[in-house]
């Protein structure tokens, strides 16, 4: 009876540290949740931007004289093209080479910037309608797969964490003395 | 769904190699265009000059009805939608379209403003700004050649027009070709072109299951069946063979297996007393 009291006192002591464990386990979870779902926002805000763009194709002025004076000409329209080649291929490598690598950093948000610049680019050039589809594909390619390999690397990473969390709460049932 | 080993493999490369394939093929698109329009346009530069040329004696012998004949028989031609010969007001003098004559342009249309736009008109434009597109009554889209027709020396000589620095040019010839054909060629590539991506979509997603499936999913599978049956205290069979990696891990399972059911053989054949008896002293 002796022992059983003596485990039952220092059951909260040992508890208390997976408790804590527990709590930064469900922490991790949450976090890990949010994370997974960054894509999606990032894919959402894309779409939103180039629906955007769809509708300024139609009502938006084309660009002022002045401003164009202050701005200069545009670069060819060809060599914003070949950049936008050579920027999607890099981007999916760099995003390739991430998933590869495990790593859990979104870039999504920096890839919107430069999808956003090329349509601007674009619309200065006076190019724009014949030019967006390009850009379209290349964004949902882009932050479609940048959404896949976050939303993989959370998923496996929330599995490890309930899988954690379960063993924790199986030890600390086990130190307060509720059994298995 | 995808969660599993296939779905991991192939939607990154079919994500990747269509989506860019389709970036390409939509920039090539663009530039192929691009190019056929601009060999249209050039073509139809061509041709206005040439029409200018042709007609200078006939303009020179002020031949009015040469002239108008020229015209309409241009007119009739196969694709050609519209050619007139308007003077420096804009009043169309010579038109395949007897019912345009007469008539004033509008200089802040298309085609008109790009030389009318300042306070002075410009007298000489690129072949590219001189070109304009839009599409007609009957849905059909037009480009058109707007070609100034220069006071030359014969000119004022003629007395018809003032003489050449008073008036550098004398009127604008205006002809527009019908580009349903360029419209329908262009049509077909996009098409093509979507059937290509289409085609490199499947043979992606085809190959890299192809190969998956026979490299890695059925040596896989097989391990998997196997190691259920060393779970299950089967260990006779062989272990599979196939990827160096999998039989690697086959052997091991194998081993593991064999070690367990000599432990297991080693502890049946402990006579029972003398379990009991350890039972006892522990």
């Amino acid at each position: 009876m002796g022992k059983k009291k003596k485990k039952m006192q220092g059951a909260p002591q040992a508890a208390e540290v997976p408790v804590d464990r527990r709590g930064a386990c469900r922490l991790r979870i949450r976090k890990l949740f949010v994370l997974s779902r960054r894509g999606l926002w990032g894919l959402g805000l894309f779409l939103l931007v180039s629906t955007g763009v769809v509708a300024g194709m139609r009502y938006m002025p084309p660009v002022p004289a002045g401003l164009r004076q202050v701005l200069g000409p545009s670069p060819p329209v060809n060599l914003i093209s070949l950049a936008l080649a050579v920027y999607a291929f890099s981007a999916l490598v760099l995003i390739l080479s991430r998933m590869m690598g495990g790593s859990g950093t979104y870039r999504g948000w920096s890839h919107l910037g430069y999808l956003s610049a090329f349509y601007l680019f674009y619309y200065y050039g006076n190019s724009l309608e014949e030019s967006f589809w390009a850009v379209f594909a290349a964004g949902l390619t882009i932050l479609g797969l940048e959404h896949y390999h976050i939303w993989t690397f959370a998923s496996d990473a929330i599995r490890k964490e309930k899988e954690d969390l379960v063993q924790l709460e199986r030890r600390d049932r086990f130190l307060s003395g509720e059994g298995p | 769904m995808l969660r599993s080993l296939a779905a991991r493999a192939v939607v990154p490369v079919a994500l990747t190699v269509t989506g860019f394939v389709v970036v390409c093929c939509v920039l090539l698109y663009s530039f192929i265009k691009q190019d056929m329009v601009n060999d249209a346009i050039q073509r139809e530069v061509s041709l206005a000059d040439t029409l200018i040329k042709s007609t200078r004696y006939t303009m020179l012998k002020a031949d009015r009805e040469t002239l108008r004949e020229t015209i309409r028989n241009i007119g009739e031609q196969h694709g050609v939608e519209h050619v007139r010969i308007f003077n420096k007001k804009g009043l169309i003098m010579f038109s395949a379209e007897p019912s345009e004559l007469d008539r004033l342009v509008d200089k802040k249309s298309e085609g008109c403003v790009e030389c009318h736009d300042g306070p002075e008109p410009a007298t000489a434009l690129g072949p590219m700004e001189r070109a304009r597109g839009f599409t007609n009554e009957r849905g059909e889209y037009v480009l058109a050649i707007t070609a100034p027709i220069y006071n030359e020396a014969g000119c004022s000589l003629a007395a018809c027009h003032e003489p050449a620095p008073e008036a550098q040019v004398l009127g604008t010839l205006d002809i527009g070709l019908s580009q349903g054909q360029l419209k329908r060629n262009l049509a077909t590539l996009g098409w093509r072109m979507a059937s290509f991506c289409l085609m490199v979509m499947i043979l992606t997603v085809g190959g890299v299951m192809a190969l998956l499936r026979r490299s890695v999913f059925l040596p896989i599978r097989e391990l998997l069946t196997y190691a259920e049956g060393v779970a299950e205290g089967r260990a006779e069979r062989e272990p599979p063979r196939g990827a160096d990696e999998v039989e690697r891990l086959g052997r091991f399972f194998h081993q593991i297996a064999e070690r367990l059911h000599r432990h297991s053989r080693d502890e049946d054949k402990v006579p029972v007393e003398e379990k009991e008896k350890g039972d006892g002293t522990g």
